[in-house]
């Protein structure tokens, strides 16, 4: 047989050949085209897969967090009580170590030991000042009074107040896009650091403490607050004889809550069955 | 949380060269940390600032003799830290410091100096390199009664112009009128280096406030005194102005709390939460 019988006859033989040239051209770039498209289909797939780092309701760790970390304990150290013989850079190391490359919803009190070990501090007795919703004015308060000490005022407190902080259980990075709030997680790094850092400031208290509550809300002493939670119940009756409360109120509004409000007879009553005396004074007159 | 400065520093062996606190050591670090909380914590907004590159500015000064430090060595660094100030909020002072620190409230109520960013990265802080060595003194550094261009006088000479420059609106001075030496220092950071370089286009009206100290002696009040030459150089520079002796306010912070004026009686903590929540009502 002969194969040249069906050749198509299509017009001039230069017109056969750009066609054919053309079809080459084609499938290339049809080839070039399917290629791309698997490659951006890869792409979105794998990004999404495994994302630098997890999603959570609450703010990302404070950024440039190691270097606020560091100036701040080399500030307090230097600046503030130079009486502490501390090594930042094991600081901020052992801060760092505690939670990164850990799954951030699974902070435990032992993540902290080895920092809360580092930054160990005895406040004198008859100076801690406790603070439940009046952060500001008991710092302001501490601010002149210098003597006195908030947990803000210990090293660790000052080192980590206002910042977030967490990781990644797959990364070795802080992450600043998002951290769990309470509501992802109770167990978030920065909620066990306050609270155990609470938990020893008021274990470690001893004579006369004092507490700034805040009369201008409903119950100016919170049993969910961490003042509630924690700290009077890790006041030790040895060392502590006395609790005195101060009910702050807004200037010019009419009090929500007083010292013979229910709230602080509950905290009368706690105190009591501990044997740890107590006594109150508002400004509300 | 502001810092506070403790007294005390190192007891040396050999005599210091000069009359001032050492270079605080880590300096860098405290530097670097306190541009990265001001940045995160205070004003976020400014993320364009790179903090490595403001040290870098910064540390040139390091490298000059502690004597020959002039206040435009700093002006690469004051160029990268430079930014707005909010209007009306601009707050001077002489001989107050910790009060003002106090009633500026960290920058929420009134901006100080203290409160840029050019200025908090140097705040109660001292540097110098040694005298005939690269390395840093960390012993004493020159203040002004050795040599006049010491670097951390012309860091403050520096900041407090261009603070005065971008200052707007209302702007508040604070005074102390139980100074000995005058409430308004006619030689001084305010007279010298901020009153000649507050903006007449920008600036609508100078409140002076003239604070006393509690049991303390007045030795100078509104329209007497040094701050009767203040009242009339603004004056003959055009600007409108008013003065107020004990401005409630300030009062309030400073009542009961003698300490912040360097004194050392125990206050009532009572009546100091009262006027601090009177404050804090503002």
């Amino acid at each position: 047989m002969a194969s040249h019988r069906f050749r198509v006859v299509s017009g001039s033989e230069n017109e056969a050949f750009c066609s054919k040239r053309a079809k080459i051209c084609l499938g290339v770039f049809l080839g070039l085209l399917v290629l791309v498209a698997v490659a951006v289909v890869l792409g979105i797939l794998l990004g999404r897969r495994s994302p630098k780092h997890q999603q959570w309701d609450g703010k990302g760790s404070t950024a440039n967090f190691r270097e606020i970390v560091l100036g701040r304990c080399y500030t307090y150290t230097q600046l503030v009580h130079p009486e502490l013989s501390t090594d930042c850079r094991k600081i901020e190391k052992a801060f760092i170590n505690a939670f990164i490359s850990k799954d951030p919803c699974s902070a435990t009190e032992e993540d902290y030991v080895p920092l809360l070990k580092l930054g160990d501090q005895t406040v004198p007795c008859d100076k801690t000042v406790f603070w439940s919703k009046t952060k500001e004015l008991a710092h302001q308060y501490t601010w002149v009074q210098r003597e006195m000490f908030t947990l803000e005022n210990t090293l660790l407190g000052y080192i980590a107040d206002d910042l977030s902080w967490c990781g990644d259980a797959d990364s070795s990075e802080i992450n600043h896009e998002s951290c769990p709030s309470r509501r992802n997680c109770s167990s978030n790094f920065v909620s066990v650091f306050w609270n155990l850092l609470s938990k020893r400031f008021a274990e470690n208290a001893c004579g006369m403490v004092q507490v700034l509550l805040n009369g201008s809300i409903s119950n100016a002493f919170d049993k969910n607050s961490t003042f509630g939670r924690v700290e009077v119940h890790s006041l030790q009756p040895t060392k502590v004889h006395t609790l005195q409360a101060w009910v702050v109120q807004d200037i010019g509004k009419t009090p929500r809550d007083t010292c013979s409000g229910s709230s602080l007879n509950d905290l009368k009553l706690i105190l009591s069955r501990r044997n740890i005396k107590f006594t109150c004074q508002e400004n509300y007159r | 949380m502001p810092l506070q400065p403790r007294a005390g520093g190192a007891a040396g062996a050999a005599p210091a060269r000069w009359s001032g606190p050492g270079t605080v050591p880590q300096l860098q670090s405290v530097f670097l940390g306190r541009c990265a909380e001001f940045l995160a914590l205070l004003r976020p907004e400014l993320r364009d600032k790179n903090c490595t590159a403001i040290w870098e500015a910064f540390k040139v000064v390091l490298e000059k003799d502690p004597c020959s430090v002039l206040p435009s060595d700093y002006d690469l660094f004051i160029n990268l830290s430079r930014h707005s100030i909010p209007r009306d909020k601009s707050l001077f002072w002489e001989n107050n410091h910790l009060l003002v620190t106090s009633f500026a409230e960290n920058g929420h109520r009134f901006v100080s100096l203290s409160n840029v960013l050019y200025g908090m990265v140097g705040d109660f802080l001292t540097w110098c390199r040694q005298k005939n060595d690269s390395g840093l003194d960390y012993q004493s550094c020159p203040t002004s009664e050795d040599c006049e261009n010491n670097p951390v006088d012309s860091y403050w000479k520096s900041a407090s112009v261009q603070y005065a420059k971008d200052s707007s609106g209302v702007i508040h001075v604070m005074l102390n009128g139980s100074e000995p030496t005058g409430a308004y220092p006619v030689k001084g950071f305010f007279a010298d280096f901020e009153v000649p370089n507050l903006q007449k286009d920008k600036v609508t009206r100078i409140e002076i406030w003239v604070m006393h100290e509690i049991g303390g002696p007045k030795l100078e009040s509104c329209g007497e005194g040094s701050v009767k030459i203040l009242e009339e150089r603004l004056e003959k520079m055009g600007f409108q102005y008013s003065c107020i002796d004990d401005y409630q306010a300030v009062a309030s912070v400073q009542r009961e709390v003698p300490s912040l004026y360097a004194g050392q009686s125990v206050s009532f903590i009572f009546p100091l939460l009262v006027a601090l929540a009177s404050v804090a009502q503002m």
